[in-house]
Order: C-alpha cells, then sequence, then structure tokens
C-alpha cells in the first residue's frame, strides 16, 4: 500500500509539473478577437529624402494587436505609388523602409507625396505627408530615356498611314523623367507601322558597352497601353555581329527578339534575363539564325518595331527608359 | 542438449492454437452464419416554432438479412463470405433493394506456424498507433437506447476490442525460447485505405507491426510501429503523404497475495509530411502513457492512475480517426422551420443514423463537437493533452451491484492562439445494480445502472481575450425488468447539458490551426424511453419501444422541437 501510495504522490508531481510550450498553436486570439487601437501613430524617418544620393526613409506606426495594413505612398505630380503591407502589429524600418523605388508605375520624380496608413477592419486612415527631392539613380546602361530628346545617331522608319506620330513627347506623362517616346498611327496594308534603329554607333562605339556573361545581364524597358486600345504589338529586336566584322548580316548572324502584347493599362515593365530571350520568325520561337550564342558584347543595334494587325485600324504606344542592368531586373 | 538454448518453433500463438481447436470441436465444413433485422421508425415532430412547410410525421424501416457462409475446406483453412439482402420499407419491386458484400475473407494455419488473414480484417494494436474509439456519449447509456446503438455499431463494423475494419492482409506468429525469454510474438498488417482514381489521387495504404517480447511473467516490451503512406505512380499527382508513427511498449506485472499489480508503458513518436509538395508542413509529435494498475481479486476493487502526455503535433491516423462525421446532416427531418433551416445533428441522431459515421481512417484531424467530448475527442491519443488519469472500479462480491468511477486532469500542452493552456476536468461515476440478486428469483433480469459525467474546460481571461469556461453534463438511468417469462420492461432518461464558451480551432488541410472560432453554446437534450421486449432466445428478441426526445437552444429558436419515435425492432443473430 506504501507503494501505491507513493506512486500517487509521484502522479500528482508531475501533473502539476505539467509544462506548456513556450510557443501557441495558431494565430493569435487577441489578434482575432481582441480590441484595435493605435499605440503610436504614424510617424516618417526622413521626410525630405534624397534617393539620389542613397537615402531612404522608414515609415513606423505601433498597434495593440497584429493587424493587415497598407501604407501607400504616392507621388502628387507623376502619380507614382509605392505600397507597403504586411500582418503585423509594428510598422518598422523591417518591413516599411522606403530607397525610392515604385510599385504601380510611373517611377517617382522630384516631387511631393501623400502617405496614408490604412488597415482593413478600421474605418479610419491616418494621413503625412512627404518631399522627395532627388529620385532613385538607376546602374546599367541607359539606351534610351528620352530626357535629351532625339539621338542623332539613331533612325527610324515610319509608314506613310492615317495620323501617324513617332516623336518624344513632354506633357508630364512619361514613366520617367519628363519625356518618353510615342509611336501611333493606322497602316491598313501592312503590320510594319513604324521603326527605330538605334545602333552602337549612336554611343560612341560599334557595340554596345556591356558585359559577355549573358545569364547576368537583363533588358529592361517600360511601354504604355492607352485605355481602349488592344491591337498593338512592340518587337525588340537585339542584333548581334558574330564575325565582328563590324555590320549585321541579315539571315546569317544570331536576332534575338521580345515580342509584347501588353493587355494591362498604363505603363508596365518589361524586363528579360539576356540568355532568356529566345529567336523568333513571326512571332514563333525558332532555332538560332547565327551561332547560337547569347554575345551581349557583340550586340551592333536593337531595333524597336511598332507593329498592328492592318485590319485593327489605329493603335498607339508610348515608350521610355531602355536600360541594360547587371545583376538583377530594374526594379523602378 | 539441456543446456543449449533452443528455439522451439511453436504452433504458437494462442490464438493459432484455439482456431485449431474451435475447428476440431465443430468438424462441419460449411456452416451457415448471419443476423435477420426488421425495423420500424414511425417519427413525429412539434417545433417551438412556426412551420407549416415540414412534413411532422415520419416512418422508415427497413428489413435485411445478413447470410454468411463459413466453409473450411481442410483443417487449416476457412473462408467467410456474407451477403447483405436490404428492402426499405415501401421498397418492392426492386426499389429500395440492395445487395452488398458484407464480408469476405481468408484465413488459416501455413505450416502450422504463421497464421493469416485475407480480405477483410478486424485489426488493433496499441492506443496510439491502431485503435477505434468509442463514439461520444451514446456508447454508455442505458439499455433501451443501446438498443439501436448497438445496430449501427453492427453496420459499421465497430467491435468491442475497439479495432479497425479493414480490407488488406495480416499475418501473426510467435517463437518460444527455453532460457531467459519465454515468448517472442509477431504481427503484421497492411491494408488499403483508398483506392486511386488515376488522376489526382494515389493510393493510399496502412501498414504496421508489432513485436512483443514476454520475458517472463514480470516483464514484456515490444515496438509498434505503423504508417500511413501514399504510394507514387499510382496517379499522376507525385506529392505522396506519409505518417509513420513508432511506440515502445513496457509491461511489469507483479502479484501480492490477492492484489495483481501492474505498470504499463508506451512511448513514441509520429512524423507527418509530404514528398514532392513544395510548402507543405512537416511536423514531429511524441507522446508519453505510463499507468499503475492494481486490482485485488478477492475484493473486487481495482484501480488505475496514469500521467500522459502528447504532443499538439502527435498524428497518428490509427488512433486518432473518429468514428461520427460531424459533417453529416440529419437525414430525419433533415430541414426544419419555414426557412428551412439545416437541423444540427444531436444525440438522438447518433444513436439511430448509421450513415452519420466514418468506416475508414483519416489522414486529418476530424471534426470534433466540442459540447459532447472537448476533453478526448480523439480518444486516448488526443493530441495537445497532458495529465493524470485516474480509474476506480469495484464489484461487490455478491455480484449485486457495479461501481465506476473516472477523474481526468488534463492540461494542453501546447495553448491555442494564446500561451495559457486550457484546462480540463472530468468527473465521471457508473453503477449497475443487478437487483435480482436481492429482490426476486435471481434468475430473472432486474438490473438498474446510473451514470453522471461532468466535463470541463476552463482558461482563465487575458487581456483582449474572453475567458473559456464550456460545461457538459451527463446524466443517465436505465432499468430492465423482466416481469413475466422472458418478458422485460425497459425505461430509459439521458440528459445532455451543456452551457459556456470556447474557442474552437479550424484546422487546414495539413491539420494545422488557421483560425478559431467562437463557439458559445447553451443547450439541453433530454430523452426518455419506454419500452417492451419478449427475448425468444440469448440470440434473438422483439422490442417495442416509445421515446421522446427534446433538444432546447438558448442561442437557436430554430433548433427547439420535440421528436416523438415509435420503434418496432425485430433481431436475429445466427
Amino acid at each position: 500500500m506504501k507503494k501505491s501510495i507513493y506512486f500517487l504522490l509521484f502522479a500528482s508531481l508531475l501533473y502539476t509539473s505539467c509544462k506548456v510550450d513556450d510557443e501557441f498553436e495558431g494565430p493569435s486570439l487577441v489578434d482575432l478577437y481582441g480590441d484595435f487601437s493605435v499605440v503610436t501613430g504614424l510617424d516618417i524617418s526622413n521626410r525630405n529624402v534624397n534617393f539620389s544620393t542613397g537615402e531612404t526613409t522608414t515609415f513606423t506606426a505601433a498597434f495593440s494587436k497584429n493587424v493587415d495594413w497598407t501604407v501607400e505612398v504616392k507621388g502628387l505630380q507623376s502619380g507614382a505609388v509605392k505600397r507597403f503591407s504586411g500582418f503585423s502589429n509594428v510598422i518598422d524600418a523591417s518591413n516599411a523602409t522606403w530607397n525610392g523605388t515604385t510599385t504601380d508605375l510611373p517611377m517617382f520624380r522630384v516631387e511631393d507625396c501623400a502617405v496614408q496608413l490604412s488597415i482593413i477592419g478600421v474605418a479610419d486612415t491616418l494621413h503625412d505627408t512627404l518631399a522627395v527631392v532627388g529620385s532613385k539613380v538607376y546602374e546599367g546602361f541607359v539606351v534610351a530615356d528620352f530626357e535629351n530628346g532625339w539621338n542623332s545617331g539613331w533612325n527610324t522608319y515610319v509608314q506613310s498611314g492615317a495620323n501617324m506620330s513617332f516623336a518624344v513627347q513632354t506633357n508630364g506623362n512619361a514613366a520617367q523623367g519628363g519625356r518618353y517616346y510615342e509611336m501611333a498611327g493606322a497602316v491598313s496594308w501592312d503590320w510594319l507601322i513604324g521603326l527605330v534603329n538605334m545602333p552602337g554607333s549612336a554611343y560612341g562605339s560599334t557595340y554596345y558597352p556591356l558585359t559577355s556573361n549573358p545569364s547576368n545581364l537583363y533588358f529592361n524597358t517600360m511601354l504604355y497601353k492607352p485605355a481602349g486600345i488592344d491591337n498593338g504589338l512592340v518587337l525588340f529586336q537585339i542584333k548581334e555581329d558574330d564575325n565582328q566584322d563590324g555590320m549585321y548580316s541579315t539571315g546569317s548572324e544570331d536576332m534575338y527578339s521580345i515580342q509584347v502584347s501588353l493587355t494591362a493599362n498604363g505603363w508596365s515593365k518589361i524586363s528579360q534575363r539576356y540568355d532568356n530571350i529566345p529567336t523568333l520568325v513571326n512571332g514563333a520561337a525558332s532555332g538560332p539564325i547565327g551561332n547560337g550564342l547569347h554575345e551581349p558584347n557583340k550586340i551592333i543595334e536593337v531595333s524597336v518595331l511598332f507593329l498592328a494587325n492592318p485590319t485593327s485600324g489605329y493603335s498607339k504606344t508610348w515608350m521610355d527608359y531602355m536600360i541594360f542592368t547587371e545583376g538583377s531586373a530594374l526594379e523602378p | 542438449m539441456k543446456n543449449k538454448l533452443h528455439i522451439v518453433v511453436g504452433i504458437v500463438a494462442l490464438m493459432a492454437a484455439q482456431f485449431v481447436s474451435a475447428q476440431e470441436k465443430d468438424l462441419r465444413k460449411v456452416v451457415f452464419t448471419g443476423a435477420a433485422r426488421g425495423l420500424y421508425y414511425g417519427d413525429r415532430m412539434e417545433q417551438e416554432v412556426e412551420d407549416s412547410i415540414t412534413i411532422p410525421r415520419m416512418n422508415s424501416g427497413h428489413t435485411l438479412v445478413d447470410l454468411g457462409m463459413n466453409i473450411r475446406p481442410n483443417r487449416n483453412t476457412e473462408i467467410q463470405g456474407m451477403v447483405r439482402v436490404r428492402n426499405d420499407y415501401g421498397g418492392f419491386w426492386g426499389s429500395g433493394v440492395s445487395f452488398d458484400i458484407r464480408q469476405l475473407y481468408i484465413k488459416g494455419v501455413a505450416g502450422g506456424i504463421v497464421r493469416y488473414q485475407l480480405g477483410d480484417i478486424n485489426y488493433k494494436l496499441s492506443p496510439y498507433t491502431l485503435s477505434n474509439t468509442q463514439q461520444e456519449i451514446i456508447t454508455q447509456g442505458p439499455v433501451i437506447f443501446q438498443q439501436q446503438t448497438r445496430l449501427m455499431n453492427y453496420d459499421n463494423f465497430y467491435a468491442a476490442d475497439s479495432s479497425w475494419r479493414q480490407q488488406g492482409a495480416a499475418a501473426e506468429f510467435g517463437l518460444q525460447f527455453a532460457k531467459f525469454v519465454k515468448e517472442l510474438q509477431f504481427h503484421t498488417v497492411a491494408t488499403r485505405v483508398r483506392t486511386t482514381d488515376f488522376g489526382s489521387i494515389n493510393d493510399r495504404l496502412f501498414a504496421g507491426y508489432n513485436v512483443n517480447l514476454v520475458q517472463s511473467n514480470f516483464l514484456e516490451v515490444g515496438v509498434n510501429h505503423v504508417t500511413l503512406f501514399d504510394i507514387e505512380g499510382t496517379s499522376r499527382n507525385l506529392s505522396t503523404f506519409h505518417n509513420p508513427v513508432t511506440t515502445g511498449t513496457l509491461l511489469l506485472k507483479k502479484d501480492f497475495s490477492d492484489w495483481k499489480m501492474k505498470v504499463n508503458v508506451e512511448a513514441g513518436t509520429s512524423k507527418t509530411y509530404y514528398e514532392k509538395f513544395e510548402g507543405s508542413p512537416e511536423t514531429n509529435g511524441k507522446i508519453f502513457d505510463a499507468k499503475w494498475i492494481a486490482a485485488n481479486t478477492s475484493k473486487g476493487f481495482s484501480i488505475d492512475a496514469g500521467w500522459k502526455y502528447v504532443s499538439s503535433d502527435f498524428r497518428s491516423p490509427g488512433a486518432q480517426t473518429k468514428r461520427v462525421n460531424y459533417n453529416y446532416q440529419p437525414s430525419s427531418f433533415g430541414r426544419i422551420t419555414n426557412d428551412q433551416v439545416v437541423r444540427n445533428l444531436t444525440a438522438f441522431d447518433l444513436m439511430r443514423e448509421s450513415n452519420a459515421y466514418n468506416r475508414q481512417l483519416s489522414s486529418n484531424l476530424m471534426l470534433t463537437q466540442p459540447k459532447y467530448d472537448n476533453i478526448t475527442p480523439y480518444g486516448t491519443a488526443t493530441p495537445n493533452r497532458q495529465g493524470l488519469t485516474v480509474n476506480a472500479k469495484y464489484v461487490n462480491p455478491s455480484q449485486l451491484f457495479e461501481i465506476a468511477a473516472t477523474q481526468l486532469m488534463l492540461q494542453e500542452t501546447r495553448g491555442e492562439g494564446t500561451l495559457l493552456p486550457r484546462k480540463f476536468v472530468r468527473t465521471e461515476v457508473k453503477a449497475v445494480a443487478h437487483l435480482s440478486k436481492r429482490f426476486g428469483s435471481k434468475d430473472k433480469l432486474f438490473d438498474v445502472s446510473v451514470r453522471f459525467r461532468n466535463d470541463n474546460t476552463s482558461r482563465d481571461a487575458e487581456e483582449n481575450v474572453r475567458a473559456v469556461d464550456l460545461s457538459t453534463q451527463i446524466f443517465s438511468v436505465g432499468m430492465e425488468y423482466e416481469f413475466w417469462e422472458n418478458w422485460d420492461v425497459m425505461l430509459g432518461v439521458q440528459q445532455i447539458k451543456f452551457n459556456g464558451f470556447d474557442y474552437t480551432a479550424v484546422r487546414n488541410n495539413f491539420s494545422e490551426i488557421y483560425n478559431f472560432k467562437e463557439y458559445q453554446t447553451d443547450g439541453n437534450e433530454f430523452m426518455k424511453a419506454a419500452g417492451l421486449r419478449y427475448r425468444f432466445s440469448d440470440k434473438s428478441s422483439l422490442s417495442v419501444n416509445l421515446s421522446n426526445f427534446k433538444n432546447t437552444d438558448a442561442f437557436d429558436a430554430t433548433q427547439n422541437y420535440t421528436i416523438r419515435q415509435f420503434m418496432l425492432l425485430y433481431q436475429m443473430n445466427f
């Protein structure tokens, strides 16, 4: 009987010494059912931020429980939008530090911005402002940003259709800076509406000044689709001088192409790693024309062709900020 | 030779020996077995809210025959086949008539050593690896209610030994030793849980083994291993599910004069993971269960006390699969009121609706019903529980009465949604008095049973989180009295009262908690019944019952109703 008593005592000891894990299972009940309150309101660490010198700014706030929050910064001139969102009870440097990039194009300019903090399930929003005193500068080889107008080294061919417009525009609608290039018109007898050739010689040498590593190089540009115009095709042709004789030989040297049919209205970013850019024949992937090697250091010319089905009528697109970047795609 | 350790490959296994001896007793080569039943329900529903749509009366019932043929082509082989023919009342000329294969197996002893069974098999291992936990509440009520529950258990192959009915193969054999070790027993089983659709669903198997070493009358140790797994390549789906569970067991036995003492320990781990399923979680769980058991053979008293720990990530489909499918919608008065809202599943439905039950192992934790059982919803292997369990039983030496009590004091191993664990307390007392021993003729039936259970789940309030306090009380009284030779009168009352608040976990397809729902309840399920039974023999009887079920829900007036039931039941086993 003594042993029985010892055992019961031992069992009681075990019960009282039951340990509980120091992490709970599932979502926090406080987050789901607790009362919400703002512990610390919205604040901005740098209200006059110069992104061109590498500065950043941080948004901060604290709440009584985890919530789905969104901080939205909107450029008052450009209409550019940067958005941060998360599910937490603290907004700080770990989840809301801005380095000048954009969520919804166009890119931010030197301008004043409105800042808004909204929380799902909470009717009230918190507001503030900041000023961008220097926009972000990107590393890479800029093929065309049109900020200095038309490059005299480029050449163009435009069909003699109706309402033709192949020109640099300055009207505040650019994706980056103040200018962009408009391509528009109606050609009833041919897919081609017009094209722009950008040879390496326009930049002071036969070839584009690029790395020889195609897996570390990205082609980037921005295209704009106006609302209601759905028939435009933009074809980028990147020509390599495989035998390095100083000229591109059609039909015997590589030409890699990107064909874009825009679906979303407004500005969109186009980015592709150079070694993933295919050879296209009439829009379909095809075998290589030349040596089949992606050799960016042998790019002799980039051409931009604006196309549309001749039966579809008028078409229009805008183009801005064509740039080759190394290491990663452009993060505008 | 005497000193040499020699292995006697025995005809081990008591079961094999029993099998052979059973055949020797009955040398007939073909034996017909089975059961027959005629069941009729006449129901009438009355509601508190106005309802001009629901038909208040409903009649249903069926007759069925399970016709089995047991064939023994030789001394070591047995073949069993059973066909069920069922005819719903009103279903003449083919309508409502069904023919099913209810049972099919072959078993025997190979080479006088290995006992095997192919086809339908009932199998169980330890409480943490393969065990079919009884459904909530209704399995221990008065006999007048259990009449119907037993029919459902029979229809769903739920055996009293907590085994699962599976389709597959099983084999067992043993080795007997002359020294050091008394016996080594091997058991193995493999069953098919799910069949492929050749598209996205793979074949799923359940396999396992048990090795038990009987060292002496004092010591036994064992290993159990089971696994539920998908077979890659049986469909176009490359991802496969795996859930192995391994436990070790230890049994110590010692007698001290009239006291038989035992210490029973089981400890093990589980792992749940997917292969080739990006983003799927891997969980690792563990269990420890130690129990001390003491029984006084002369005084009829026994007690066991134990401590257990089942981690929140412990997953064992063979032990945690529930019998009740709480997604089921009652077929009788399935929709009620003028709005035709769904009638919630109640203990009344669980008592008589076979289709509310599940027959296959589930890889996920199934839905539970906190008002019925919030403490052990997945049986002994319920995850996220630790604490003390105590059971005591006393059987009067003159067999006049027996009384049993249970006390559980458990808490979570890991808080749900908060660091604070919920605490669970269950107190249960059951008693049966065989009054014919004291009053009237001793060979007459006169039993009275009483049962009371109180469950409580609690957790203190925290800042911004409500306190948890959910209670369930179950009270029942039953009586069987043989007033004339083989004529019995049966009475029964059962009340399930529940009240309080808890947060219930909502789980995803990986059984992970991703949300909590507020669960507020305040209700009462009251059942009373009276009936007459005539026992033609121990294997056949005819019963007529009248019962009344009243459901009350303080938060949902649509669920306030009464169902009166007339039941006529004839049953026979042969």
